[in-house]
């Protein structure tokens, strides 16, 4: 760590109020469950939701924020898009709906 | 740090550092350390694999026309939320373990590392109960005793299976720096390295709460 970014990683106090945060935001997910909404805004609600949390841990928990702006750039982008095409081309997602078995 | 990922990062050549007949290296262009590199790429590969399980498992919802919610609010939820309250907490002891590495406190960041292995160990007990209290009612990785698709127990103990064993490998591997930074041989960027895929873990979980559990409560 260079000093620079020694200099601009932040203390415990700091940390502990993103962890609060993240207890914070993992209650709501728990609420939002039992708040009976329609599936599909319950997974979009949870992934959102998961994604600030991952969001959080990332840059501050796991400091990339601090790090070289390029190390973000080279690493994160590149793990979107592998996931993106994991789940729109891997499996042929679209297709799988419509061969969706009858109830036995 | 070492000598060589100090040069590497302040952008000297190596040349300059070592001994004359050593290679002269070019500075990383991410100023981070070789070990550090090699962790985020290991975790960007790993967070694919998650999120492959992750499609898996969303696919497998998706053609199941029988899919079973087996979870009720009490005990498993509950459960599941101390967990979720146990890893992150174990996140923050592992900042502070850093924080006191990189100080030169050492005993301040045995002390950490401890809390941290304590609570990773919390963690896996009280997953590895779940599963044995699931076991007992007839679950199975194919098998399911509430009738539907034996698809959920498949998809449920995989995915919590290989999180798990990523939290067993974690505990061993702090235990592993801990002892190592207590005796000399390791250093404050050891405890950083470790940390970083110890915040992983926690980052894995903050996507297998709400997909495997809360996704399948009623």
């Amino acid at each position: 760590m260079s000093a620079a970014e020694s200099d601009q990683v932040p203390g415990m106090k700091f940390y502990v109020m993103v962890w609060i945060g993240l207890l914070a935001i993992v209650g709501f997910e728990v609420f939002l469950t039992y708040r009976n909404l329609p599936a599909k805004t319950l997974l979009a609600s949870l992934l959102l939701l998961s994604a600030v949390e991952a969001g959080l841990a990332l840059m501050y928990f796991m400091h990339l924020k601090y790090e070289r702006p390029r190390l973000f750039w080279s690493l994160i982008p590149t793990l979107i898009f592998v996931l993106f095409m994991m789940d729109h081309i891997w499996a042929d997602a679209f297709r799988l709906i419509n061969l969706r078995l009858p109830t036995p | 740090m070492s000598e060589l990922e100090m040069a590497a990062g302040s952008g000297h050549t190596i040349a300059a550092h070592a001994a004359p007949h050593a290679v002269a290296m070019e500075p990383s262009p991410y100023r981070v350390g070789s070990g550090k590199m090699a962790m985020w790429l290991f975790i960007i590969a790993d967070a694919a694999t998650f999120g492959a399980c992750l499609f898996v498992y969303g696919f497998l919802r998706l053609t199941s026309p029988d899919w079973v919610r087996p979870f009720a609010f009490s005990p498993t939820i509950i459960n599941g939320m101390i967990m979720t309250f146990v890893l992150l907490t174990s996140s923050l002891t592992m900042l502070g373990a850093v924080l006191a590495a990189k100080a030169g406190r050492t005993s301040s960041c045995l002390n950490w590392l401890g809390a941290t292995i304590l609570l990773g160990i919390l963690f896996a007990v009280l997953h590895l109960r779940e599963w044995s209290g699931m076991i007992r009612e007839g679950w199975r990785p194919f098998q399911n005793p509430m009738g539907g698709s034996v698809q959920f127990g498949a998809a449920f103990f995989s995915i919590t299976g290989l999180h798990l064993l990523h939290v067993i490998s974690g505990v061993v591997a702090i235990a592993v720096i801990a002892i190592g930074y207590k005796r000399g041989r390791f250093q404050a960027s050891n405890v950083e390295v470790t940390g970083l895929y110890w915040h992983f873990v926690d980052l894995v979980w903050m996507f297998v709460f709400p997909l495997l559990y809360l996704l399948n409560s009623h």
